[in-house]
C-alpha cells in the first residue's frame, strides 16, 4: 500500500522523474567530454563514442537524465531513435571546425524539423574557446542560422569543455526553461 | 510550452496498441516504469510474440547500474540482434564501459552477450573488450572470454587470427583455474575441428601434465572436454600411458555417465601401451563402471549399451561376469530389449549359455512381437556359438513353434543351426516340414526349400511342383532356393526329371538375370559327361558356419574405439563430425534414415539384414561381387544384396559363406 502511494505522489510532485536530455552534434565536438565534466567534474580521456553514453546528475533538485549520442556520420542517422520525451537538446559545435560548421547547421535543423522535438529546448554550446582562432559564441549563430528559429526557447553559450567554462551558465538557463515547460 | 501546442496535443488522435504501450513505457521518465516494461518485453519475447520493433527504445536501457535489468536488455540483444543488424552498434560503446565494469559478472556477462550477438558488424569493435577480458584478473571472466574466441572464429577467422587471439587462447591452456583451461580447452577443440590446418590444439607432453592435473578440480562438462582432449593423445612409451590411466581411472566413479564414458575412451585408447599384468587390471576395472550405466536413464541406457557393444567386441572377455545386468527389464522400451539382447549374445560363453537360453525362452513367450522375434534369432545365434547348447536351443526353439507359433522366425534360426550342426537334422527337419503351410516369409520360405534340398525328406516332390509352376510369382531368394534344390536332389537321386526339364525348357521367362544365369550354369554342369566330377560340383556340403553375430570390420572397430561417447559410437558410422558444418547435418539426417531402416530390417528380417549394420562401406567392387556370387551355386542361407555386403565384412560367417559359393563358381568358370 505504502509502495502505491509513494508511487503516485512520487508522480504528483515529480520526485523521481527523470528529465531526459540529449548531447547532440559533429564527431570530435566535445560532446563526452562535456558530459562528464558535468558529471564527474574531470576531463576524462574520450574515446570517439560507437553508440551512447548515458548518466544521471542531480542538477538543482532535478534529476537529469543526459545522454551522448556519438556523432560520426554512421551513427547520426540513429539519433532519431532518442528523440521521444525529450526535454532539451544540448547541441555541441567545435567553433574551430569551419569547413564543417555548414554540416553541423544542415544536421541541427534536420534534427529539429522532427515532430518528436517540437517542444525540446535547444541549447548550443560553442565550444572549444580555449582554442586559438575559435569562432566567437555570435559568429556561430549566424553560422548555425539560430536566428530562423520559430516557436522554441534557445540559446548559444561560448564554451570550453577543457577550462570547465560556459557549462554551468548554459546549464542554468536550460534548468530555468524546462522548469517553467514542466510546472 | 505555448497554449496553442497546448490544444493541438489534447485533440490529437492517442495513439493505442500494445506495442505503442510498450514503446512509451519504454522512454518513461521514471526508472522503475523503465524496467517493468523491458518485464513484459521480455515475456512477450518469450512467449513468441514478435517485439523486434521495439529494438532501438529497449538498447537505450542497455545503459544501467541494474544488473537485472541489463541482464534482460542483454538477453533481448542477443535475440534480436539479427533483425537491426546495424542498430547493433548503438550498445558497442555500452559493451566496452560494461568489461571494464568493477563486478566481474557484469565484466563476462558483456563479453559473453558481444560472442552470442552474431552480427558481422560487431567483429570491428570486439578487439579491445576482448583482450581486455581474455587477460582479466577474474578466472569467471576469462573462461568465459575463452568460448567467446571461440564464437569470434566462427563469425570471422581473418580477425580473430590477426588479432593474435589463438595464440592468447592457447596460453590461457596453461591458465592456474581448472575451469580456465577447460573452456580453452573446448574452445582449441572447437576451432581445430572447423579448421584442422592452423593445428591449434596439439596436446604434448608438457600440457598433458597440466590437462591431468586440472581433471580433478574441473566441473563434470569440463572434465569431459579434458578427457576428450586426452583420448587424442597418444602416449609415447608405456609409462606415460600407465601415469594417464592411474590419473583417469578415479573418473570411473564419477555420476555423470558422459565422463564416465570419456574416460573409459581415454583408458582404452592407452591400454594397449601398458604392459604385462597391468593391461589385464586396468581392462578389470572398467567392467563395473560400464555395468552401472546400464542403471541410468532409457536414453542414456542406450548410449552406454551400443558403446558397450564396441567395447565389448574388442575384448570379449571384459563383461563376461555382468552378463546378468543386460537382462531386460520389464519396463524397458522395445530399443533397449533389442539392444540388450545383441549385448547378451556376444557375452554368451560356455559357462554361461544356460542361463542364457533359459532367459531368452522367457523373452520367447513376451507379448511384444518384434522383440519375440529377435529373442528366437538370439536363441539361434547363442546355439551356434555355443556348440555344447546347440541341442538345448533346438529344444527351445521347437517348443516355441508349437506354443508360440512363431513358424517363421524359428525356421529361419534353425537352418542357421543346421548349417552349423548338420548333425541335428533328424530332429529339425520335421519340424521345419511340419511348419510349411504357415510360412509367409520369403526368407523363411526359401530356408524350407533349402532344408529339404539338402536333407532327406518325404514326399518334396509334390510340394516343389507347386513352386515351380508359378516360379516367376516366387521372391528371387526363393528362386535360388528352389533351382538349387531341385538340382541337388535330381543329382542325388535322380529324381525330378520333369521340374528340373520345366525349368530348363522355361528359363527365357525367368525375367531375373542371376536366376536365369544360374540355371543355365546348372545347365551346362548337368550336361557334363564325367558324374563323380558333377557330384563332387553339386553335392558338396556348404562350410560349417560357427557364428552368425555380426561383427565390426577391424578397421571399423578400431574407428569406432577412438569414436566412444560420440555420435558415431552410438550410430555406427564414421562419418558424423568429420567435415564441415554443413555436411555433417546432411549426414546426420542420412544417418538417421538408415539407422530407422536397419531398425526395420533388424526386427522383421533375418541375420542379412544386421549383418548389413555395419556394412556401411558398400562399394562398387561389392555390387559386383554380389552380382557374381549369387549368379553362382548360391544356397538360401545368402540370398538377395546383402550377400556381398555380408562376405565383405570379413565376418566369420560371411567368410565361410563367400569361399564355399566363391570355390564353386571359380570351378564353374573353368569350364567355360
Amino acid at each position: 500500500m505504502g509502495n502505491v502511494f509513494s508511487g503516485i505522489f512520487g508522480k504528483l510532485w515529480g520526485v523521481n522523474k527523470e528529465i531526459r536530455i540529449l548531447i547532440l552534434g559533429l564527431d570530435g565536438a566535445g560532446k563526452t567530454t562535456i558530459l562528464y565534466r558535468l558529471q564527474i567534474g574531470e576531463v576524462i580521456n574520450t574515446k570517439p563514442t560507437i553508440g551512447f553514453n548515458v548518466e544521471t546528475l542531480s542538477y538543482k533538485n532535478l534529476k537529469l537524465n543526459v545522454w551522448d549520442l556519438g556523432g560520426q556520420t554512421s551513427i547520426r542517422p540513429y539519433w532519431r531513435c532518442y528523440y521521444a520525451n525529450t526535454a532539451a537538446v544540448i547541441f555541441v559545435v567545435d567553433s574551430t571546425d569551419k569547413d564543417r560548421i555548414d554540416t553541423a547547421s544542415k544536421e541541427l535543423h534536420t534534427m529539429l524539423a522532427e515532430e518528436e522535438l517540437s517542444d525540446a529546448a535547444l541549447l548550443v554550446f560553442a565550444n572549444k574557446q580555449d582554442v586559438a582562432g575559435a569562432l566567437t559564441a555570435a559568429e556561430v549563430s549566424k553560422a548555425l542560422n539560430l536566428s530562423d528559429l520559430k516557436d522554441r526557447s534557445w540559446s548559444i553559450v561560448a564554451s570550453s569543455a577543457i577550462k570547465g567554462e560556459g557549462l554551468t551558465e548554459g546549464l542554468d538557463w536550460l534548468i530555468d526553461v524546462i522548469k517553467d515547460e514542466q510546472l | 510550452m505555448s497554449i496553442e501546442k497546448r490544444i493541438k496535443k489534447m485533440f490529437a488522435q492517442p495513439k493505442k496498441g500494445e506495442t505503442y504501450e510498450l514503446r512509451a513505457g519504454l522512454v518513461s521518465q521514471y526508472a522503475n516504469e523503465r524496467k517493468d516494461t523491458i518485464k513484459q518485453v521480455i515475456s512477450a519475447m518469450t512467449v513468441g510474440k514478435d517485439v523486434s520493433s521495439l529494438f532501438p527504445d529497449v538498447l537505450k536501457n542497455i545503459a544501467t547500474h541494474d544488473i537485472k535489468q541489463k541482464k534482460l536488455v542483454y538477453l533481448y540483444l542477443m535475440n534480436y540482434a539479427k533483425t537491426n543488424p546495424e542498430l547493433c552498434i548503438l550498445a558497442v560503446n555500452t559493451f566496452v564501459q560494461d568489461t571494464q565494469d568493477p563486478n566481474p559478472l557484469v565484466r563476462a556477462l558483456a563479453i559473453r552477450t558481444m560472442g552470442c550477438i552474431r552480427v558481422d558488424k560487431m567483429v570491428d569493435y570486439m578487439e579491445i573488450p576482448l583482450t581486455k577480458t581474455l587477460n582479466d584478473e577474474n578466472p569467471y571472466v576469462r573462461k568465459t572470454a575463452a568460448i567467446c574466441v571461440a564464437k569470434l572464429f566462427d563469425l570471422n577467422r581473418q580477425i580473430c587470427v590477426e588479432n593474435g587471439f589463438l595464440e592468447k587462447l592457447q596460453n590461457l591452456v596453461e591458465d592456474s583455474n581448472p575451469m580456465v583451461v577447460a573452456n580453452a580447452i573446448s574452445a582449441l577443440a572447437e576451432i581445430h575441428e572447423t579448421e584442422p590446418t592452423l593445428n591449434v590444439l596439439t596436446v604434448d607432453s608438457v600440457l598433458l601434465k597440466k590437462l591431468l592435473l586440472a581433471l580433478n578440480e574441473c566441473t563434470e562438462w569440463g572434465r569431459i572436454t579434458i578427457l576428450t582432449a586426452l583420448a587424442d593423445f597418444e602416449a609415447s612409451s608405456s609409462d606415460e600411458a600407465s601415469h594417464i590411466v592411474e590419473r583417469v581411472v578415479p573418473q570411473l566413479q564419477h555420476s555423470n555417465p558422459s565422463v564416465v564414458l570419456s574416460s573409459i575412451k581415454v583408458i582404452i585408447s592407452n591400454v594397449e601401451k601398458l604392459q604385462g599384468e597391468e593391461h589385464e587390471v586396468v581392462l578389470k576395472k572398467l567392467a563395473a563402471p560400464l555395468a552401472s550405466l546400464v542403471s541410468t536413464a532409457p536414453e542414456v541406457q542406450y548410449v552406454a549399451l551400443r558403446n558397450i557393444r564396441i567395447i565389448v567386441e574388442k575384448y570379449p572377455h571384459l563383461m563376461t561376469n555382468y552378463f546378468k545386468v543386460f537382462f531386460v527389464r520389464y519396463n524397458d522400451p522395445l530399443y533397449l530389449k533389442l539392444e540388450k539382447i545383441e549385448i547378451i549374445v556376444r557375452l554368451a560363453s560356455s559357462s554361461n549359455s544356460n542361463m542364457i537360453l533359459n532367459e531368452l525362452k522367457e523373452y520367447g513367450y513376451e507379448f511384444d512381437v518384434e522383440f519375440v522375434k529377435r529373442a528366437v534369432r538370439a536363441i539361434g545365434q547363442v546355439g551356434i556359438k555355443i556348440s555344447k547348447s546347440a541341442s538345448k536351443a533346438v529344444d527351445i526353439l521347437i517348443g516355441l513353434i508349437n506354443e508360440r507359433e512363431l513358424y517363421n522366425e524359428v525356421v529361419i534360426s534353425l537352418r542357421d543351426i543346421l548349417r552349423a550342426y548338420p548333425e541335428h537334422s533328424a530332429m529339425i527337419t520335421p519340424t521345419i516340414v511340419q511348419s510349411f503351410d504357415k510360412l509367409v516369409d520369403p526368407e523363411a520360405i526359401a530356408s524350407f526349400i533349402w532344408v529339404m534340398g539338402e536333407f532327406e525328406v518325404v514326399n518334396y516332390e509334390s510340394r516343389l511342383s507347386e513352386f515351380v509352376d508359378q516360379f516367376n510369382d516366387l521372391d528371387i531368394g526363393v528362386q535360388n532356393a528352389l533351382v538349387y534344390s531341385i538340382v541337388k536332389i535330381n543329382v542325388k537321386t535322380g529324381a525330378l526329371k520333369d521340374l528340373l526339364a520345366k525349368l530348363f525348357n522355361n528359363v527365357d521367362k525367368v525375367e531375373n538375370i542371376e536366376v536365369r544365369d544360374q540355371i543355365y550354369l546348372y545347365w551346362r554342369i548337368l550336361s557334363l559327361d564325367d558324374s563323380s566330377e558333377l557330384k563332387k560340383l553339386v553335392l558338396t556340403r556348404l562350410v560349417k558356419i560357427e557364428t552368425t553375430i555380426p561383427q565390426f570390420q577391424p578397421e571399423l572397430l578400431e574407428f569406432l574405439l577412438r569414436e566412444l561417447s560420440t555420435l558415431n559410437s552410438v550410430l555406427f558410422t564414421t562419418t558424423v563430425g568429420k567435415g564441415s558444418k554443413q555436411t555433417q547435418i546432411t549426414k546426420i539426417k542420412d544417418v538417421k534414415l538408415n539407422v530407422i531402416n536397419d531398425e526395420n530390417l533388424l526386427d522383421f528380417d533375418d541375420d542379412d539384414s544386421e549383418t548389413s549394420k555395419p556394412g556401411e562401406s558398400v562399394n562398387i567392387l561389392d555390387e559386383l561381387n554380389d552380382l557374381f556370387s549369387s549368379s553362382s551355386i548360391s544356397p538360401p542361407v545368402n540370398n538377395s544384396s546383402s550377400t556381398a555386403q555380408i562376405a565383405q565384412n570379413s565376418t566369420p560367417v560371411s567368410n565361410n559363406k563367400n569361399t564355399s559359393t566363391g570355390g564353386v563358381s571359380q570351378d564353374l568358370l573353368d569350364l567355360f
